[in-house]
Formats: structure tokens, C-alpha cells, sequence
């Protein structure tokens, strides 16, 4: 049997990311919307995990973040309709990104739990604030989002803009794949699993732990620009605790420490809850039952039982290979 | 009239020194978070519903058999949620009472439809006048009620035999054992008294806020209340309850209606920053 | 690491040939030769999913049932198709392109909720019609058509009948710090700067807030005619007990037309005796009028021991509203002519509310509402139908 090398999987690799790219042309406009919305939840999550997964303390406030990004891309988009998206979405990111830095180091000291009620009720500061400074963001009335532009080629339309939101939800993703490759994304590890051996090897907790939340901060914040361009119609609504607790969900199920985790987690909620919707009633029960399933059974999330049958079958084949090997040489 | 406020404010507060004493007392004895406790007197409150609207019982007996009810679903979540993940990481237990607050919303919504629902008080509808204060009998049983239920808990974990064991078990599993002190056993009965804690919450709460499948969410305000008084002491969370009533009460006084709103919340952003362990709040050992 | 990848990329192609099969299978256009689908974005959970849940299930499907067991309309049975949003404004954005585009509905009916609605608004572009939502605010549009009375002309009747038929002077408003809140305190302060007169006293009010005594107590220094509650039933209900703990006398209190409704009163649990308010429905359980009583009737039939309310007749009515526009469009339905037979719906008597007409330029179907107060424990009319003419009140016999 021929093996199946690395060239084949290339080969399929580019098929999936050429029909992805494509698909634009012969989904509904309803579909890519959806795409849009599961690229942008993907990148939250990925950043949560940074917070949660990686660095070992809990957030529930990302919505907070989400919603800063948000509103600062509107309000820019508004007040200087000169600047281009690609300026305002990085600018709305840092900015995230900064208030996520200034809020992580008094808190960042505390214990786990208390992190947890710290960024919840900054999740909900965040919301009242987005509904009572009516000058600002407009309040419950909503605001709308003046739409991103190349030139004069405008994304009006589900369509158009999946290819703003996608090809920025790749790179993103790509870079978390990199930093948790490297030695920043091995110390938040370090942090994680031991916080007092991560600090003998020389890593400089709160910094490490700091950095984590920013950028954790930072990847909910672009993800909320793009929210603003994909919506375009945002309310204080759409950023409440239950869209905060959505995002653990999704790291919850997808699993921990695992930006392909990230990923799936997202689309399974999102794959839930459309699929489900004709069925209100059960569709929380549904959700409910089986956060807490996953979190006894699969506490590593569905990523953590993809590595755990990859390893088993690595495991297996090796086996089996020295078995063979065995039986020759007998 | 400010004392009025006030004191609305301190019966409001003891809504949520409720729900910090039932979340205290999880914590104390097994070191979880029980974010579905609002959802467990949520429950315990539209049984109670049934047992009076459609089975007419009188209160009295009503409230004898909502407790028991209510220790039986402490029992139940400790066995069905807590036990299978005793052994994981606490952010595990957290997440898996999560779960169980949103299966409890939506099944009871199934149950009872999601309206809302008026809810008869324990305390009689008079209004009282003690010196110069004007208030209702129905705050004066809740703040009452509050304080003598902090009192017994605080003596019971401090002083009795049970409850010094119960704090043993959460300090190291492994110890406790050694002294011949079961686990399992200390979990139920901790999970047993909150249940029944959350019941006598259903009673004091259902009231004020009305009988609704969103009636738990007061257990955030439970959260605040707790680690603004201090996260892991009784009197603590009364405190921190108290504070957190009368600070949304009076709020409104002073500060212009944009920013009444996150006062509450602020402030406890304010004390996590900067006294961390809260007003009344232990200082705990961290494991190495 | 890599295995997982790889993974990821059998997964996700997985995934994209389910979305293109999904595609493939998609519908006609919402009109068939023997059926109608409409759908809308409710809520079934979450805070509204008592009023998304009535409206939709007791009021829209009950009376589709009833026409569908009559044979349709021209042959045509109606479908009803609704998902959950839970009042996200997210999920009703995401909903609704999918009933507009995966279940190709032909128009938008009841759905929930300023926010959601607004989020949704740009279905105008798409030409899909959005009718009758339910939520107080004006709303524009070619193929828009709103419901109840709108909180600006319920603000806009009620200070006139404060202050030109009762000759109230101090007039004080506890209200919801959201749109719902704001609709009723702009319009109310605009209208009273027409006569000279300003809010003797105002108060906000935090969604999901437990204790009002602070916002109470400085109202009650505020010496009132009347207090104007604009919140939802549960806070509503704490001010009555409120006024009672305080000892309230002198002062009117007067509920707007979303918080006049039974529930409000059931739980103030026996606080609500005087207390005023504007009804947009006769009452649901006891008006003897005959739309109210067929309504019921149909309550019974479908769903027996069911109590009827605010919520389910609105979906009921409004569905009937639905059916006689499409009745307008004769063999041949499109959404043009459905606009245009729903333009061309002038005095429609229905023996609920005072008759509806449409026009090119009106696309509201109620504009009028009746005072009401509070005696023993319900709901009793104290005077005619109240609409605006060129600025001034006109009274309407109730006709019950």
C-alpha cells in the first residue's frame, strides 16, 4: 500500500483552503455569515485560552474585551471615516489589548477565583458603560457601523466581507501558533502547571502572566472590530455575561491549552445553537448538559481526545511495527 | 428618610449575604465554587410554588417540605456533579456547576414556563415603626433571619466537632483521612447544608424579587457580596452583603443616574485591588 | 502536533462539504401552491421568554392551525417557522438571514424586542417585509408595518390627558434607563416644554434592579400629582410595594402600555388598587367584546386550561392582521402585494381594538389606547379611546 506522505496531505490541505476561500460563491449569504461569526468567536476563544488554558487563570469577563474592540472600531470608523480598516482593527486591538494590560496587573496577583469575580465584574462594567454613556455609543439604541473600505470598494455585504474577516482570522491564527511555540507560549505553560518552579527556571511571573491577559485582551478586541464591520448594528445586548460564559463553553468543550481546541470549541457552540434553534426549549438544556459532561468526562475538551487517540494510535502502530519486527527476526 | 433607604438597603444586602453564605459554606468545606447555588433556591422555591398553588398546602407545612426537598438536591448535585469530578482540578467543579445553573434555568423553565410569579412571605404585610426608623416586618425577618443563620453556621464550623472536621477535609483530603474522617461523607453533608441554606434563601428571596427562572442570577451579587466581605468567612459574607445592599441603595443619592449603576461593581474591582482578602477575609497558605 | 493538524484539515473539509450539501438542498421561494411560510427571531429563553413563547406558540399558531383546518388561505396552508435569540441581537441577526435566506420565508412576523428588531433592519434592503414586531418604537420603511401603539404616542396621549383632562400640575417619572425608558421621558419633556411645563421629578432605574427605595424616597419629597412608572412588570410591582412601605397617599401612580398588564397587578399582590394605566387590549380574561371572546374561545380549544394574556392575544391578532392582508393579494401572492393589499386596509373592524387602516403614508396599526385603573385586582376602563388628532385628544366610545 502506497504510504500517505506529507506531499498528499499538502495536496489536500491547499484543496480545503481553496474551497474554503471559494466557498463565498455558492453558500447562502446566511452561511457566511455564520463563517464570519465563528471566525471571529475562533479568535476570542484563542485568546482565552491564552488567559485560561495556557496561563491557568480564568476569565469571564471577554465579552468586556469583545466589546471594547468593538465600539472603539465604530467610533473611529465614525469619527475619522478617512482611516482605512486595516489601521482601525489593529488600533482597536491594541487598545483592548492595553486596557487588558492595565487591568491584569493589580488583579493578576490575586488567586484564580478572584480573577475570575474581577474580570466578571469587569465584563459587566463594561457592558453598563457601553449602555449608560449614551453620547458615546449611542446606548440600547445601537450603533451603526460606518462600513470598511478599500478605495471605493466597500464591504456591504456577508460576502465581501468574508474575505476581510478571513484572511485576518488566519493570520491571527497562525501567529498564536507561533507564540505558543516559542518560548513565550512554553512560559505560560510553565506558569500554568507550577507557578513556584516556573519561577526557579528564571521566568518572571507577572510578566509572563501580564502579557497573557493583554494579549488575550488584544485578540478579543480585533475579534470585536471585525464583530463591529460583520454586525454592523452593535449593541450593549450583544456583549453580556452569557456571551462571556459562551466563550468558556467553547474552550471548555474544544479543550484547554489548545488553539485547534479554540477552534473547535467555537464551532461546535455555534454548530449547537443553529442547529438547535428550532427547538428553543431544549436548546439550553442541551448546552447545560453537556458542559458538564464534557468537564467530567472529556475535561481535556474534544482536542484533548483527538491527541489522546493520536498518541494511542501512534502507540499502537509502533507496537504493532515491533511486533512484525519481532516475528521476522525470530 | 436616608435610615429608610438604609435599611432597604441592608435587607436588599441580606438577599445577597444569602447567597454568599451558601457559597462560603461550599467553600469552606470543599474548596469548589457552586455558581448554580441562586439556581438551587430558584428550584427550591417553585417546588415550594407547587406545593402551595397547586396542591394548596399551607405554608407552614410547605416550608417544612421544601427543605427537606432542598437538602435531598443538595445531596443530589453533590453526588450526580461533584463526586465524578472530586478528584480534578477545582475550575472543573466550577465550570460543571455552571452547566448545572443553566440546566436548572431551562428545565424548570419547561416545568413552570419562564413567567413570573408573586411569592407569599413568611413575615406578615405590616409596617413597623421602631423609634425613629420606619420600616416593613418583611425586612426585619429578612435581616433577622440572615444574621441568626450566619450565627449558627459560624459556630458550627468554628466550635462543633463536625464542623472543625469539615474544614479539616478541605484543608488536605489526605490528612483528613488519616484522622479517620471520610470525604465523601463530608462533601454530602457540606452540599446538604447549602441545600438546605438555598431553601430558606427561596423563602426570603422569592418574595422581593419574585418567583422566575432568572431569580438565580442573584448569585452574582452573592459572589461580590462574599469577596467583599471576605471570601471564606461567614460574618464576612454578611457583611460584604450589607455593604454591597447599602451601596447600591445609597448610590443613586449622590452620583448622577450614568454612574449609579457601576458603583456596586466598581467598588469591588476597587477592593479585590486593593485588600484583596476583603473586609473580614482569611489569610490562606498557598500549596506549593 | 502535526497529526492533530492534519486532523484538523480532514475536519474541516468534513465540515465544508456538509455546508455545501446543506446548500443544494435549499427551498423554493416562501410561497408555494399550497403553502405560505413566515418565520421571525423570538425569544424562547433568556428574560422575554414568557412574552416570545406566548405570542408565538398561544397566538400566531394557534389561529394559523384554525385557518389550516379551514383549508388555508386560497389553497394555501401557513407555516410558522421561529428560533431562539434570547434576546441576543447577535443570534436575531443570525436567525433572520437564515429564515430569509436557508428557509426562504416570505415575510418577517412578531418578532421580539427593540434591539433584536434594529439589528435586523436592513432586511428593507432585501425587500423581505417585517410586520408587526413587538417592541414601542416608531419604526421606518417601505415594507415595515408596526403593531401597538408606539411609546412616543402612548407618552404623547397620556401627558395629554394628565394635563388637559385631569389638570395634573406635578408630574414625576420612575423609568428604565434603556430606549423603552428614554422613548417615554423625551416625549414627555418635549410635549410639556409645548405647554410651559417641565417634570417635577424624574428617576432612573437599572435594569434587573432589586431595591428602588432610594429612587422612591426622593420622589416622594417631590410632593406628586401623579409618578408615571415606565418598567417592566417586576420592578413595576416593587414600586407599588414601595409606595405602600413609605406610605404613599397623595400620589397618582400611572403605568404605561407595556407594564398595564394582569401580571403587574398579581404581583403587587393586592397593591395595585387605583393604580392607572394605559391599555392598548381590552382586557384578555373578562372583556365580553367578541374578538376577545373568539380569541379565547380558540385559546381553549387549542390549548385548554391555558389563561389568556397580553402576550398571546397580541400574536393572535396580529396574525389575524397578517391573514387579511394576504387575503388582499388574491391567487397571486408576492410581497409587493401584500405591502399594497396591507396599505389597502382602511377601517378593519376586528371588535378587539379600535379599527385598523393602513395607507402609503401610516404603517401603524394602533395608535390609540384607554385609561384605565385598578379595582380589585383588575383592570376596569375609565374612559373611551384615546388617539391624537392635529395635536389634540380625541375620545373614541369603547364599545364594549
Amino acid at each position: 500500500m502506497r504510504r500517505i506522505t506529507a506531499f498528499h496531505w499538502s495536496i489536500v490541505t491547499a484543496a480545503c483552503l481553496a474551497m474554503f476561500l471559494l466557498s463565498p460563491l455558492v453558500l447562502s449569504r446566511y452561511l457566511v455569515f455564520i463563517l464570519n461569526l465563528l471566525a471571529i468567536y475562533a479568535l476570542v476563544s484563542i485568546g482565552l485560552n491564552f488567559v485560561t488554558g495556557y496561563t491557568g487563570q480564568i476569565s469571564v469577563g471577554h465579552a468586556g474585551f469583545l466589546a471594547l474592540g468593538a465600539y472603539f472600531t465604530a467610533i473611529v470608523a465614525t469619527k475619522a471615516p478617512y482611516l482605512p480598516f486595516y489601521v482601525i482593527l489593529p488600533m482597536a486591538g491594541c487598545f483592548a489589548g492595553l486596557i487588558g494590560f492595565l487591568l491584569g496587573i493589580p488583579i493578576l496577583r490575586l488567586r484564580g477565583f478572584y480573577i475570575a469575580m474581577a474580570t466578571l465584574a469587569f465584563g459587566v462594567v463594561i457592558s453598563q458603560i457601553a449602555l449608560e454613556w449614551r453620547g458615546l455609543t449611542h446606548g440600547d439604541e445601537g450603533f451603526k457601523v460606518t462600513s470598511a473600505f478599500i478605495g471605493s470598494f466597500v464591504f456591504d455585504s456577508d460576502k465581501k466581507l468574508f474575505y476581510l474577516v478571513q484572511p485576518f482570522a488566519i493570520v491571527l491564527i497562525l501567529a498564536a501558533h507561533n507564540i505558543v511555540s516559542t518560548r513565550v507560549g512554553r512560559a505560560f505553560v510553565a506558569v500554568r502547571d507550577s507557578e513556584n518552579v516556573a519561577q526557579t527556571l528564571g521566568i518572571n511571573l507577572s510578566w509572563s502572566k501580564t502579557s497573557a491577559f493583554a494579549l488575550s485582551a488584544f485578540y478579543a478586541g480585533f475579534a470585536g472590530g471585525l464583530f463591529a464591520y460583520v454586525v454592523s448594528h452593535i449593541t450593549p445586548d450583544s456583549f453580556s455575561l452569557t456571551i462571556s460564559i459562551d466563550f468558556i463553553a467553547m474552550i471548555v468543550i474544544g479543550g484547554m491549552g489548545s488553539i485547534l481546541g479554540s477552534i473547535i470549541g467555537a464551532v461546535i457552540l455555534t454548530g449547537i445553537q443553529q442547529l438547535l434553534g428550532s427547538l428553543p426549549e431544549i436548546q439550553m438544556l442541551i448546552f447545560g448538559v453537556s458542559l458538564i459532561i464534557f468537564m467530567i468526562f472529556m475535561p481535556r475538551g474534544i482536542s484533548g481526545v483527538i491527541s489522546s487517540l493520536a498518541t494511542a494510535t501512534r502507540a499502537g502502530k509502533r507496537l504493532s511495527s515491533e511486533q512484525e519486527a519481532g516475528e521476522k527476526g525470530a | 428618610m436616608l435610615i429608610h433607604v438604609v435599611i432597604s438597603g441592608i435587607a436588599t444586602g441580606c438577599i445577597y449575604s444569602l447567597m454568599a453564605l451558601g457559597l462560603t459554606l461550599i467553600y469552606k468545606a470543599t474548596e469548589h465554587v457552586n455558581f448554580a447555588q441562586g439556581d438551587m433556591a430558584m428550584l427550591s422555591g417553585f417546588v415550594a410554588f407547587t406545593f402551595f398553588e397547586w396542591l394548596k398546602l399551607p405554608l407552614p407545612l410547605v416550608f417544612c417540605l421544601t427543605l427537606l426537598f432542598s437538602i435531598g438536591l443538595g445531596l443530589a448535585m453533590e453526588f450526580l456533579l461533584v463526586k465524578p469530578a472530586i478528584r480534578g482540578p477545582h475550575f472543573n467543579v466550577f465550570i460543571i456547576t455552571l452547566g448545572a445553573s443553566i440546566v436548572l434555568q431551562s428545565a424548570s423553565g419547561l416545568i413552570w414556563s419562564h413567567d413570573q410569579f408573586p411569592f407569599p412571605s413568611l413575615f406578615p404585610d405590616k409596617n413597623l415603626v421602631l423609634g425613629p426608623v420606619q420600616t416593613d416586618a418583611g425586612s426585619v425577618g429578612i435581616i433577622a433571619t440572615t444574621l441568626v443563620l450566619m450565627l449558627i453556621l459560624f459556630l458550627f464550623f468554628k466550635y462543633t466537632k463536625v464542623g472543625t472536621s469539615l474544614r479539616a477535609v478541605s484543608q488536605s483530603h489526605r490528612a483528613a483521612l488519616l484522622m479517620g474522617v471520610s470525604v465523601r461523607r463530608s462533601f454530602a453533608l457540606a452540599w446538604a447544608i447549602s441545600g438546605l441554606v438555598s431553601g430558606i434563601a427561596a423563602f426570603l428571596i422569592a418574595p422581593v424579587v419574585f418567583l422566575s427562572t432568572q431569580m438565580g442570577l442573584v448569585v452574582i451579587n452573592g459572589f461580590a457580596a462574599a469577596i467583599m466581605g471576605g471570601w471564606g468567612s461567614f460574618p464576612g459574607a454578611v457583611i460584604g452583603g450589607i455593604s454591597l445592599g447599602v451601596l447600591e441603595n445609597v448610590a443613586p443619592y449622590y452620583f448622577p443616574p450614568q454612574i449609579k449603576g457601576i458603583i456596586p461593581f466598581a467598588v469591588l474591582v476597587g477592593v479585590l485591588v486593593i485588600r484583596p482578602t476583603g473586609i473580614m477575609g482569611e489569610k490562606r497558605q498557598r500549596r506549593v | 502536533m502535526k497529526m492533530t493538524w492534519k486532523r484538523a484539515v480532514v475536519g474541516v473539509f468534513l465540515f465544508l462539504v456538509l455546508f455545501w450539501i446543506e446548500t443544494s438542498a435549499a427551498a423554493e421561494v416562501g410561497v408555494t401552491s399550497d403553502s405560505v411560510v413566515v418565520g421571525c427571531s423570538n425569544s424562547f429563553s433568556g428574560p422575554l421568554a414568557f412574552c416570545g413563547t406566548e405570542m408565538v406558540k398561544h397566538g400566531i399558531e394557534i389561529y394559523f392551525r384554525q385557518i389550516n383546518e379551514q383549508g388555508g388561505i386560497n389553497g394555501r396552508k401557513l407555516i410558522m417557522k421561529s428560533y431562539d435569540d434570547a434576546y441576543d441581537p447577535t443570534r436575531a441577526v443570525a436567525n433572520t438571514k437564515r429564515l430569509v435566506e436557508e428557509d426562504k420565508v416570505f415575510c418577517i412576523l412578531e418578532p421580539q424586542g427593540s434591539s433584536p428588531v434594529a439589528a435586523t433592519l436592513d432586511l428593507e434592503k432585501q425587500k423581505v417585509p417585517l410586520l408587526f414586531p413587538f417592541q414601542g418604537l416608531p419604526l421606518p420603511g417601505r415594507t415595515v408595518f408596526t403593531a401597538t401603539t408606539s411609546y412616543p404616542r402612548d407618552a404623547e396621549i397620556v401627558i395629554d390627558w394628565l394635563v388637559k383632562t385631569k389638570g395634573f400640575k406635578r408630574i414625576g417619572m420612575i423609568y428604565q434607563d434603556d430606549q423603552y425608558g428614554s422613548a417615554y421621558l423625551d416625549t414627555a419633556l418635549k410635549k410639556l416644554k409645548g405647554t410651559g411645563m417641565e417634570l417635577a421629578a424624574q428617576e432612573s432605574v437599572k435594569r434587573g434592579a432589586l431595591d428602588l427605595s432610594a429612587q422612591m424616597v426622593k420622589l416622594k419629597q417631590a410632593d406628586l400629582d401623579v409618578l408615571w412608572i415606565v418598567l417592566v412588570p417586576g420592578p413595576g410591582a416593587m414600586v407599588l410595594k414601595e409606595a405602600k412601605k413609605e406610605g404613599w397617599t397623595k400620589t397618582k401612580l400611572l403605568a404605561t402600555g407595556p407594564l398595564t398588564d394582569e401580571k403587574f397587578i398579581i404581583l403587587s399582590a393586592g397593591e395595585g388598587e387605583g393604580v392607572w394605566g394605559f391599555s392598548v387590549w381590552p382586557d384578555p380574561v373578562h372583556s365580553q367584546k367578541p374578538g376577545v371572546v373568539e380569541y379565547r374561545n380558540l385559546l381553549q380549544k387549542y390549548v385548554p386550561g391555558h389563561e389568556p394574556n397580553r402576550y398571546s392575544i397580541f400574536g393572535y391578532f396580529f396574525a389575524k392582521l397578517f391573514v387579511e392582508g394576504l387575503k388582499g393579494t388574491g391567487k397571486d401572492v408576492t410581497r409587493g402585494k401584500l405591502v399594497e393589499a396591507l396599505e389597502g386596509i382602511k377601517n378593519w373592524r376586528n371588535d378587539i381594538i379600535l379599527p385598523v387602516s393602513f395607507s402609503k403614508e401610516n404603517h401603524a396599526a394602533q395608535e390609540s389606547g384607554f385609561m384605565v385603573e385598578v379595582r380589585k385586582n383588575v383592570f376596569q376602563p375609565i374612559s373611551g379611546w384615546q388617539s391624537e388628532k392635529d395635536g389634540k385628544l380625541v375620545e373614541s366610545p369603547l364599545g364594549e
